[in-house]
């Protein structure tokens, strides 16, 4: 009977039935056959009240739609070009910049790629570059600055894995700027052959840039400085940066209507984090009863049959996370499978840090990667390409990708190196 | 019967929507507010649970707002495939059945979390500002009969027309 119930809610799943009625469905059931009263799910739901970081996920997470509603993207951009743009590459460089600077704010939910898109597409190719890479490069940057303060991926797999925010947003940092190094690289080696012009660097131009963007600036300043300066808690930081981004848009810079423009933002983001959070609090009555049922210690039993040390599970994990990656949304995935892993992953001696930005950084290559990686579909719809062509691109890009996240996972040091 | 139905999901449409933007200011101006209390050396102890409490509330509206965008998070595998194709049964069978589900599952956890509230309000006990701890419970019940009601408009939408596609907002 219960096999026919879950495979029943399996087959409803994947015709594409809302993760958070997924998994309360599943909760239901398993309470049901277990003999629990089913009042205790909503119990566990009832849990996400308590949690005290929970007010960082709608605020950043406003913060960063009111900066991508306004006109912080062009001034960013102009700003990025004026620094960068007389680089070989350059222009490609900026576009990394900027797209994991707007990614961090909004929590690669595909703000990025359909607010910036077509500010930076037309740029990359007035410049010289092919179809192909440009097309490439902006599916890929839609969720580049996920490992940066204050991504909301971060802050739920923080919450979930009971992991200190703060740490991990220092954890992320160097792994962060690894992946943008090597598309950097890559960037860099694909200008070699455009003949354009490079655009000479101008002081002029760079402090004209600097002070259009004088309102967007201080942001990261409020979130890393106050945080790490010991000033404010993460969930402060978060207050703050709504609150300013608000005020810098609708009073400094007016780009912002407080009357027209600010509703449909809240609106736009909160339903965004509504169907995390909800998410969020119907998955704990399921994650509750896998832990009670002490289902990851089963997994970690069998896997203690072929696994025999760190490096052989980190290399499984990936090929794991890799796959939940193409086949499950970030939010969903940090929801479902930290849980499960995390004991396991204690077991085999791999820091809750380093786990944290390797399960990071594999659901971040699950964005790219062909048949279902989110990003691939956004980039089909934004820039009206059939999504074949977005597999063909995003090829080189997965492949460097994997690179990095050979060396994040194998060289722990570069997330550890903050914490003795 | 559609138009009693459409002009129904209206108003729920803009409870959610008022309902968000209302939980956001407080939200916003609270977390300040307890900011600068702080740094003054007054923490209010009511002001954080308060807040606490209107994201979790704000989580149900905008719950209620991504299931009439259709924008909740999935796992579409076979979507894609009955999207392929063009039968019109095809689609107006896996949307209707999809909301069948999900309207079960919310309407049967708005009934667990009632049993919760009834709990609660026999054992409970006052939580902050006078509020005694059933009517913050009270929440689940709300927001999961305002997602089941969602859904049910959806489905009865759905079952009077050809597709039911048609019938999420944009």
């Amino acid at each position: 009977m219960s096999i026919i119930a879950y495979s029943t809610i399996l087959f409803i799943a994947l015709l594409g039935a809302p993760i958070f009625a997924v998994m309360s469905a599943l909760a239901l059931t398993a309470f049901y056959f277990s003999g629990v009263e089913l009042s205790a799910v909503s119990v566990e739901i009832y849990r996400l009240a308590s949690a005290p970081t929970i007010l960082t996920i709608p605020l950043f997470t406003f913060a960063g739609y009111v900066l991508a509603e306004s006109k912080a993207p062009v001034r960013l951009l102009r700003l990025s070009q004026a620094m960068l743009g007389w680089m070989p590459g350059g222009v490609a460089i900026v576009c990394l910049f900027i797209c994991a600077f707007f990614t961090a704010f909004t929590g690669a939910s595909g703000v990025t790629i359909i607010a910036l898109g077509g500010l930076l597409y037309p740029i990359l190719i007035q410049e010289g570059y092919s179809e192909k890479f440009s097309l490439g490069l902006i599916t890929t940057c839609g969720s580049l600055g996920l490992l940066f303060p204050p991504s909301l991926p971060i802050i739920l797999y923080g919450i979930i894995a009971k992991v200190d925010i703060d740490q991990l947003f220092l954890a992320g940092l160097i792994p962060g700027f690894v992946l943008m190094f090597i598309l950097g690289a890559y960037a860099v080696y694909n200008a070699r052959h455009i003949e354009k012009k490079k655009q000479s660097f101008s002081f002029t131009e760079m402090k004209a840039a600097l002070w259009e963007a004088r309102y967007e600036l201080p942001l990261p300043v409020f979130v890393l400085g106050g945080i790490y300066g010991g000033f404010v808690t993460a969930t402060e930081a978060s207050a703050l940066s709504a609150f300013y981004a608000l005020f810098a848009n609708t009073v400094l810079t007016k780009d912002l209507s407080i009357s027209r423009d600010v509703p449909k933002v809240i609106v736009e983001s909160l339903t965004l984090v509504g169907a995390i959070l909800l998410i969020l609090c119907c998955a704990l009555g399921l994650t509750n009863y896998l832990v009670d049922e002490e289902i990851p210690m089963k997994i970690l039993e069998a896997m203690r049959s072929f696994i025999t040390d760190k490096y052989l599970f980190l290399f499984v994990l990936n090929i794991f996370l890799l796959i939940v990656g193409c086949l499950m949304d970030i939010f969903s995935a940090i929801i479902v499978v930290v849980p499960l892993i995390l004991p396991i992953a204690e077991q085999f001696g791999v820091n809750p840090l380093h786990l944290a930005i390797v399960f990071l950084t594999n659901l971040e290559i699950g964005y790219i990667t062909p048949p279902v990686g989110i990003n691939l579909f956004i980039s089909s719809f934004r820039f009206n390409r059939p999504v074949l062509e977005l597999y063909k691109v995003s090829i080189p890009y997965l492949i460097l990708m994997l690179i990095a996240l050979i060396i994040i996972t194998y060289i722990p040091m570069l997330t550890l190196i903050w914490f003795n | 019967m559609e138009k009693i139905v459409t002009a129904f999901d209206d108003v729920l449409e803009k409870i959610s929507r008022w309902g968000i933007i209302g939980c956001l200011y407080v939200i916003l101006s609270g977390a300040v507010l307890s900011i600068v209390l702080r740094w003054l050396g007054m923490s209010p102890s009511w002001l954080e649970p308060l807040i606490r409490h209107l994201v979790f509330l704000s989580a149900f509206f905008g719950g209620s707002l991504a299931t009439s965008k259709n924008v909740h998070i999935k796992v579409d595998l076979l979507t894609k495939v009955v999207e392929a194709s063009n039968s019109k049964i095809l689609h107006w069978l896996h949307r209707n059945l999809v909301s069948f589900f999900c309207l079960i599952v919310t309407t049967v956890l708005m009934k667990s979390a009632y049993d919760f509230f009834l709990v609660e309000k026999e054992f409970g006990t006052e939580a902050f500002l006078h509020i005694h701890s059933s009517w913050l419970v009270g929440i689940i019940p709300f927001g999961m009969g305002l997602i089941a009601l969602r859904f049910l408009n959806q489905l009865i939408l759905g079952l009077m027309k050809g597709d039911a596609r048609e019938h999420h907002r944009v």
